[in-house]
């Protein structure tokens, strides 16, 4: 069941990854964790790359990235150890967002996959996923 | 969430995660503070620690990376306020202001020692 808080927490992300994101945005992003991904949280790239080590990410791995926003770290671990990652939030402003810039950077390689779903009803078997990801998300 | 990272994870897959929680030792009312200041997204009384080792996963590593967290949580305000006008335009003035007010709360709440982020690695059993 999901608390008060939860739901206004959900809609706050909601109205902001439904914002048309201002080049000064995206000079701020870069400027802070040194990437371009429609981020606003903690997790900078040099961090996004320490994931990418401790979760043994390669071609052959899946992936599962919980939270992922508009596809921070989730997207950029696909596109930069070539894993295929499956993007999980329950906003679905952020996942378009998300499957939007997947389309346009052509992903190579990997394989992207979106679903709105919560941790808790995420539909998918048992033992699916070779990796887990989730940074600063409702714990 | 880590119920289903345990559940959706092969044997022997991996998790790993940041995540933001108040200090260990805190009084009440510095953990009230550390909730209330915080981002949605501070995480619960237990460690995260202790939640991995009740969900069964092995291997387990945290590191603490707050000094980080203080860094990039400057960065952003520094960043907007350098932006201002720009992001007043896109935002309004209201938004930038909440923001930037809610970023200088939070940030206080680290540099007061209430708030820490850590990097947490953990391996899924083989069964």
């Amino acid at each position: 069941m999901v608390t008060r808080e939860e739901h206004e927490t959900r809609q706050r992300f909601r109205d902001r990854y439904g914002e048309d994101r201002p080049d000064a945005l995206v000079q701020i992003e870069r400027a802070v964790i040194g990437a371009d991904w429609g981020a606003d949280g903690y997790t900078t790239r040099r961090q996004a790359d320490q994931l990418a080590d401790a979760l043994r990410l390669a071609p052959s791995v899946w992936l599962l990235d919980i939270g992922s926003g508009r596809g921070w770290p989730g997207l950029y671990l696909a596109a930069s150890t070539g894993c295929r990652v499956v993007l999980s939030d329950v906003p679905l402003e952020g996942l378009r967002a998300a499957v939007a810039r997947a389309a346009t950077d052509r992903f190579a390689g990997g394989a992207v996959a979106a679903v709105a779903a919560s941790a808790r009803a995420l539909p998918y078997r048992a033992g699916t996923f070779d990796a887990v990801v989730h940074a600063d998300v409702l714990c | 969430m880590l119920r289903a990272s345990r559940r959706l994870l092969r044997p022997g897959g991996r998790t790993a995660f940041f995540t933001i929680h108040p200090a260990p030792g805190l009084s009440s009312r510095r953990r009230r503070r550390a909730h209330r200041d915080g981002p949605v997204a501070v995480a619960s009384h237990l460690s995260q620690r202790d939640l991995l080792e009740r969900g069964g996963f092995v291997d387990i590593a945290e590191t603490d990376r707050t000094v980080e967290f203080a860094t990039v949580a400057r960065a952003w305000i520094e960043q907007r306020d350098r932006h201002q006008d720009q992001l007043v335009e896109a935002l309004g003035e209201a938004e930038f202001e909440q923001r930037q007010r809610e970023a200088r709360v939070q940030l206080r709440a680290i540099d007061d020692g209430l708030l820490r982020r850590s990097l947490l690695v953990a391996v899924c059993p083989n069964d």
